[in-house]
């Protein structure tokens, strides 16, 4: 009896904590570079489900640590824990240390980090997958959620893309989970950049310059060493040999992944331009750019530019 | 000739399709629609097997107004995920009703049932006519016309009327069926919009409110669409149209020619 009593004292102590934090994460809200941000004053939200642990970094980092600047939070998702990305580790062990390398590169840019922990190279658009990435979107009670096209060239992509499309409106559906709050509103959802043009390639809808903070980006992917300097050299061929010293392995990433991500600012050329003016437009190096996607809220092209750090 | 709506939800064939519906089951058509999930999530504060049941009998009811049957195939509202369980149950339904004509969502709407809902019409075309499939349900000898209802998104690309039925002179009807289904157009579907407050209490001033509720949609169905209405009916019916409905030919089941088409539809 005494210990059940414990127990439920425990258990009460616990709700009141509960209860009590989310004032003490209200109270807490300081905007890094001492100003509000620009959207609204109100604190943004904003959710990246990735496929694997090294998706988001490579994607939206530098708009993430733009966003985390400016007082908004940001939660990177991994879908897939990552337990296939290499050539000779695997499993749980690889699970973990890529995990390990995520909070690292969370660290870096300032924002939070989490997996769903399904298998990497198996995911399929099943109705699990899809309450478990509604439920990540309605306890990070995201405003904004990214994600990858459902035709990217990764399986795994491609379906954390169609698992997001298939959460937009039902995380705002009471019955649907009911154990986990809803939405109150459908989230802006967004996709990230890929390159595909079947059936029609990305519509640059938000483009963002992102030159400010590649200092920050490059350090977020040089943090994912499993990934940057052993499995993807190594399943792209790459001749060039990985130096084993930091600053020369910083330098052998920029020369290998920077012409891609340059490709990104051609891409989103004529939205730059129009977001930026053409004068400041021509000198951006690094862009991250993104499309807007039909199944959530569709705010217009004026509030969705507001929304994005600038 | 005999037509079968494959709606997501208990509400959807008879929002997209309640006039067609009307005017068909009016000539003589046999029109069956189904719901293939029961709708046991649509609602802010019920749920479950008595939201099921409630919205079957609403759905009944609206079916009389209509003139046309009603059944559900009872998948989880919100689950409705392109299985081959689905298929199997989707292929058997257009067995069991014969059908000409199967309508369905494209797989590029709002909601994932809808989108899956779409897909597995898709999947189903072509093999209801395979005896080797369902073998304990006879196939169809003819692969049936397959078509979509009407929606507003652009991607992969966006609808196209291939026809539009003008149903203005049996908007009432439609309303009248809508009416019935007092848990989506009452309760759930405007707390979804933040509109809860605006509903009436009486009967008759929630009858008034639907159309108000309502008519900005349909409306817009037919300013989009007012070219496919043209070539049907004329340009001087075709302006003058306040409410239409329209489908698109989907390419998997039988492919009539476009007379063909316009003369299986209502008029």
């Amino acid at each position: 009896m005494r210990n059940r009593l414990t127990v439920r004292l425990s258990i009460i102590l616990a709700l009141a904590l509960m209860l009590a934090v989310p004032v003490f994460i209200a109270a807490q809200t300081v905007y890094k570079d001492g100003k509000a941000p620009e959207w609204t004053g109100e604190e943004l939200r904003v959710i990246m489900i990735g496929a694997h642990p090294d998706d988001a970094e490579v994607k939206v980092a530098g708009t993430a640590a733009l966003w985390a600047m400016a007082g908004a939070k940001v939660q990177f998702v991994s879908v897939t824990n990552g337990d296939a990305g290499h050539q000779s580790e695997g499993g749980g062990a690889l699970a973990r240390r890529r995990a390990a390398e995520c909070q690292r590169s969370a660290e870096i840019l300032g924002i939070s980090w989490r997996t769903l922990g399904f298998h990497d190279g198996e995911l399929e658009p099943t109705l699990a997958a899809r309450k478990a990435v509604i439920r990540a979107i309605r306890e990070w009670q995201a405003d904004i959620v990214i994600t990858h096209r459902p035709n990217d060239y990764h399986p795994d992509h491609r379906y954390t893309g169609m698992i997001v499309q298939d959460a937009a409106y039902m995380a705002a559906v009471p019955n649907i989970c009911p154990e986990t709050p809803r939405v109150k509103t459908n989230p802006v959802f967004m996709y990230c950049r890929d390159g595909f043009q079947k059936p029609n390639p990305l519509t640059v809808d938000v483009a963002v310059d992102v030159d400010r903070v590649m200092d920050k980006k490059w350090g977020s992917i040089d943090a994912m060493e499993s990934q940057m300097y052993e499995w993807l050299p190594w399943i792209a061929n790459i001749a060039d040999p990985v130096p084993s010293d930091k600053a020369g392995r910083m330098q052998w990433l920029k020369k290998w992944r920077g012409p891609g991500m340059r490709s990104w600012t051609r891409q989103g050329k004529q939205t730059l331009i129009e977001r930026y003016g053409k004068a400041h437009a021509e000198k951006i190096e690094y862009a991250e750019i993104f499309e807007l996607c039909e199944y959530g809220r569709q705010p217009s092209r004026e509030e969705l530019w507001q929304l994005f750090p600038k | 000739m005999r037509v079968i709506m494959l709606g997501a939800h208990p509400d959807d064939s008879e929002y997209y399709a309640g006039g067609t519906a009307v005017k068909w089951a009016a000539s003589g058509v046999d029109v069956q629609i189904i719901a293939i999930s029961g709708g046991d999530a649509g609602h802010q504060s019920e749920g479950g097997g008595a939201l099921a049941r409630r919205r079957a009998e609403e759905s009944v009811r609206s079916a009389n107004v209509l003139g046309v049957s009603w059944r559900t195939l009872d998948f989880h509202d919100g689950g409705v995920i392109p299985s081959l369980e689905v298929r199997e149950a989707v292929i058997r339904a257009i067995r069991d009703w014969r059908a000409d004509i199967v309508i369905s969502h494209r797989p590029n709407d709002y909601h994932p049932d809808h989108r899956y809902a779409g897909m597995v019409m898709q999947d189903a075309a072509y093999l209801v006519a395979v005896p080797n499939i369902c073998p304990d349900t006879p196939r169809l000898e003819k692969n049936p016309v397959f078509m979509y209802f009407l929606d507003e998104f652009q991607r992969p690309y966006p609808f196209r009327a291939d026809v539009a039925v003008d149903v203005g002179d049996v908007m009432k009807t439609k309303y009248d069926a809508l009416h019935q289904m007092d848990s989506q157009m009452y309760e759930w579907l405007p707390w979804m919009d933040g509109r809860i407050d605006e509903v009436p209490d009486d009967d008759e001033g929630r009858r008034k409110w639907l159309e108000t509720y309502m008519e900005p949609d349909f409306l817009r169905w037919t300013d989009n669409h007012r070219d496919a209405l043209a070539g049907r009916y004329g340009d001087s019916q075709a302006a003058g149209a306040k409410f239409s409905e329209s489908f698109e030919l989907c390419e998997y089941g039988h492919q009539p020619s476009r007379d063909q088409l316009w003369e299986m539809f209502p008029r």
